[in-house]
């Protein structure tokens, strides 16, 4: 309770605070077209194939290149044990590091001859796993062998495990490098506590503890056919892509598995503050924000709205305030995550060490004006009509478009979907924007982290109890 | 409003173009080219796949031509064509842009500044406005300056002082040129804080005149009519003499420099080697980034294979050929394993720089530089974004951009004594320049990490 009391008088101060300097006037000279492009995203064929996997098609023969995407559900890091993190990740990229038919060395040589990409992977919080390529149409044919053998073939063998673990083991010490890296982990981990959600990279210890077996069992009882996807758009038909999947696939057996369940991470108790005291840094990494919202859930277009208002870009409050106007940073932007479980919203930015207090102040200052006053007319439409119109830019691109589409399959979303989602943005009024603002954006419910040099200590603790932490994600009580 | 470290990454783009090998088509694409009565090249290509339209304005100037002391310049410069014109407010730019669907950005190298607009094609009359606008009637105020000048140094702070390596790059840099590559585009704090506001109108004068500039326009026009539109809004901003130009000749490099950098950022000791090559124009960079896909390019690479995987004395290894209108650099970077000395990864190195100059490339190894290059092309061609750039860019650094179309066939040709012969030509010993960084004061948990 204590902590969310500073909050609030935190919050306080910022609002009695002078108003913001002032936004420019825009002189409104230059010639705009008031026509918003209307533009229907071209429809993907769909088919169910007989093992279950679901089929995608966006052909487009522009170009001689095609893509793919198989999404797994039920093989993403969200379903690792939680001592034994990252055996997802672990299988996924060990897949390409050996087959019954073919060793490493073969697969990179074949794969980087037709520059061809062929990728498996996982997130550490993700509810799938993925296995992406891309080649020249001319080669299509021999990626997909390669990917079906990568796919269905997989051997890991103990001796590539052994190569495989000292260069990420390398790269999991790298990347605790990256003041950003070590603001999302504790985010994360603040913002979902014991809920998969909080997985943001596997441990040093459990790279350790990964063994074959472990890797074999996961690919064995996961890389199933049963609810996966397929997604293919470029220079091919659905029928020329069936015909291809069920000769080269045909050895992928459905197996009954029921689908993956994934639940949603317990509501947040309060607010908290927390930080990482990253030696030498030169920046504050700030992240502020809270729990979001199931994909699915009917609140989405109205939160995709006050996101892009608060900061979805260089036109909106927070870049405009906190660089245009203060010259505190190079950016500051918001983002809104919302997946099968309840996702994510924060604002963020790097700020110089100095003004790590009155930016906070800011960041508050710019949710507080989202809650307590309705966006004005005028930037309520401008911010809806850029999110509609630059739909027409994404028709440039068939992978850009394909996406829409997984994302419809992924959480169940109807067929015209994607049809209806511009008027859907257009209708979200005012009034929505503030009440999803004051529905989610609670002070009660903010969550602060920043990283960096362990003297910021001092201006978090005015705004209530700060947990402090070193480098390696430890608990830490700075002298 | 990126400052490139480098130009590697659009070096790396550049090299993604090419025509058919082997009778396979490759799309081509018919562009106009004009130059107006005020020296304002303007190519234009129509695509209607798309209802979108994007624009690139190469300014040929970059951090190459700034003087002693105003190090930054040229991207300080950048961020200030977003603060406002005779007839656009500050800021007013990327708000029109991004909130009438559009995409816009900018990006300051050595070489060049290239500015950027991706939008719904009904809107090309608003992009024409804006870009015309700030070339003609650059707003220039004090508030701005010392505005974005906070926007830059944090930019400097965000890519480099806050970011293990960072040091790195500037010290590479530094260490290997006499000429004005010497310095990074993203300037030192110091002449940051230097900058005047007399500076920005002397520099917006000189560089940012029309007819040292090249727009290429691509996507969902009517030719005729766009070059109509282009010419009333651009064709009576008025040229400027002719830029001073800068002499990028270096003399040549007699002995091997290097440097030691401790970082306390880092984690991971870091080698860095670069050799001297020749500028963009030479024939010889077709060989070059062949041998650089042979050593660098992906898991099959020899220096993936050797050093990561087989001997695991590298966690990541990588190479990269420098496209620039001055003496380039073919660039080695390799993270040490920790607990590896960086003596067993230089051994390592030599050992396969040694077998590309006594041994020739396998078959294969040329097959994968040729469909690189094609499929980067033929990638590239999806997108009008890429297309304008490329037309932009080519045009602006070789007085015409033939070179996207041919650049294919020039890769085709190279042959395995071609690469063995550039291997031979430019990785000598006393022409390169290393640089290890060594993590300082590592931290105490998980023993190894420090490197040699």
């Amino acid at each position: 309770m204590l902590r969310t009391v500073a909050f609030v008088i935190a919050l306080t101060a910022a609002q009695t605070a002078p108003p913001p300097t002032k936004t420019p006037q825009p002189k409104g000279k230059a010639p705009v077209s008031n026509e918003i492009l209307r533009v229907k995203l071209p429809r993907p064929a769909e088919a169910d194939l007989p093992n279950g996997l679901h089929l995608i098609v966006l052909e487009d023969r522009r170009l001689p290149q095609i893509s793919f995407e198989i999404i797994i559900p039920g093989a993403g890091g969200y379903f690792d044990a939680p001592d034994r993190l990252g055996v997802a990740a672990f299988t996924a990229s060990m897949m390409r590091e050996g087959t019954t038919s073919r060793t490493s060395q073969q697969i990179a040589e074949q794969i980087d001859s037709m520059a061809a990409g062929l990728s498996a992977s996982t997130g550490a919080s993700s509810w799938s796993a993925s296995i992406s390529g891309s080649s020249l149409t001319e080669h299509f044919d021999r990626l997909l062998a390669l990917t079906a053998d990568v796919l269905l073939h997989p051997t890991f063998p103990q001796e590539e495990l052994d190569r495989y673990k000292p260069r990420t083991r390398a790269g999991l010490v790298q990347q605790r490098t990256s003041p950003q890296f070590l603001a999302n982990e504790l985010y994360a981990r603040i913002l979902f506590g014991p809920h998969p959600g909080s997985r943001v990279a596997p441990t040093l210890e459990s790279l350790d503890k990964a063994s074959r077996d472990a890797l074999v069992a996961w690919h064995r009882e996961r890389y199933v056919p049963d609810h996966a996807a397929i997604a293919i758009a470029g220079d091919i038909s659905l029928a020329e892509a069936r015909s291809r999947l069920e000769s080269s696939l045909s050895g992928w057996k459905k197996t009954g598995v029921p689908k993956a369940v994934v639940e949603n991470p317990t509501d947040l108790a309060g607010a908290r503050i927390a930080m990482v005291a990253r030696p030498n840094s030169v920046q504050t990494s700030l992240f502020v924000g809270t729990q979001s919202i199931n994909r699915t859930s009917p609140d989405h277009p109205a939160f995709v709205v006050a996101n892009r208002v608060i900061g979805g870009g260089s036109s909106a409050r927070l870049y405009n305030n906190l660089r245009e106007q203060k010259g505190y940073t190079y950016g500051a932007y918001s983002g809104l995550s919302a997946g099968l479980y309840r996702g994510s919203w924060q604002a963020t930015t790097d700020v110089r060490t100095e003004v790590t207090s009155p930016a906070i102040d800011e960041i508050l200052g710019e949710i507080q004006r989202l809650r307590s006053e309705p966006v004005p007319d005028a930037e309520l439409q401008e911010a809806k009509r850029a999110m509609v119109a630059s739909f027409a830019l994404s028709l440039e691109s068939p992978e850009t478009v394909i996406n829409y589409y997984i994302t419809r399959w992924q959480y169940g979303l109807a067929a015209d979907y994607w049809d209806k989602y511009p008027e859907r943005l257009m209708a979200v009024t005012a009034g929505e924007v503030q009440a999803i603002a004051k529905k989610y954006l609670d002070p009660s419910r903010l969550q602060l982290v920043a990283v960096g040099d362990a003297k910021i200590a001092d201006t978090l603790k005015s705004r209530g109890t700060v947990e402090i932490y070193d480098t390696e994600g430890k608990r830490i009580s700075l002298p | 409003m990126r400052a490139l470290v480098s130009r590697i990454a659009l070096g790396l783009l550049i090299s993604g173009t090419g025509v058919a090998h082997s009778g396979i088509t490759t799309p081509k694409f018919a562009y106009t080219d004009h130059t107006l009565a005020n020296g304002l090249r303007v190519l234009v290509a129509e695509d209607h796949y798309a209802p979108v339209v994007s624009v690139a304005i190469v300014y040929n100037v970059g951090s190459r031509d700034e003087r002693k002391g105003r190090t930054g310049f040229a991207h300080l410069f950048e961020h200030m064509m977003f603060k406002g014109s005779a007839n656009v407010a500050d800021g007013e730019h990327s708000r029109l842009i991004q909130n009438n669907g559009g995409r816009m950005n900018a990006t300051t190298d050595q070489d060049r500044t290239l500015y950027y607009d991706t939008l719904p094609a009904n809107q090309l009359d608003l992009v024409l406005f804006l870009e015309a606008d700030r070339m003609r009637s650059l707003d220039i105020s004090r508030e701005n300056l010392d505005n974005q000048r906070n926007a830059v140094q944090e930019e400097r702070r965000l890519r480099l002082d806050n970011q293990p390596y960072g040091r790195t790059f500037e010290a590479l840099q530094s260490l290997a040129y006499e000429n004005s590559y010497k310095h990074l585009p993203i300037g030192s704090m110091e002449d940051l804080n230097a900058a005047s506001v007399e500076d920005v109108a002397q520099f917006f004068k000189t560089y940012y005149a029309p007819n040292n500039a090249v727009m290429a326009i691509v996507g969902d026009v009517d030719t005729k009519a766009c070059l109509a539109r282009v010419r009333e809004y651009f064709e009576n901003i008025p040229s400027q003499a002719r830029p001073p130009s800068v002499d990028m000749s270096e003399p040549p490099q007699a002995a091997e420099r290097r440097q030691t950098v401790e970082d306390p950022l880092a984690r991971l000791t870091r080698l860095d080697v670069a050799y001297k090559i020749p500028d963009a124009r030479s024939p010889d960079l077709e060989p070059l980034q062949v041998l650089s896909l042979a050593l660098g390019g992906g898991r099959s690479s020899r220096l993936y294979q050797s050093l990561v995987r087989d001997r695991q004395v590298a966690a990541q290894t990588g190479t990269a050929v420098g496209e620039t209108r001055g003496p380039g650099l073919f660039q080695v970077f390799i993270a040490v394993t920790p607990g590896k000395p960086v003596s067993d990864v230089e051994e390592a190195l030599s050992a396969q720089l040694e077998a590309v100059k006594t041994g020739e490339l396998a078959a294969w190894e040329l097959d994968k530089a040729r469909n690189a290059v094609r499929r980067g092309f033929i990638g590239s061609m999806g997108s009008s974004f890429d297309r304008a750039v490329l037309l932009a860019e080519y045009t602006a650094f070789l007085g015409k951009p033939d070179k996207i179309f041919t650049q294919l066939d020039e890769i085709a040709a190279v042959t395995a004594a071609d690469v063995q012969r550039v291997a031979r030509q430019y990785l000598r010993g006393e022409s390169r320049t290393v640089v290890v960084t060594v993590p300082k004061a590592a931290p105490k948990s998980d023993g190894g990490e420090g490197g040699a």
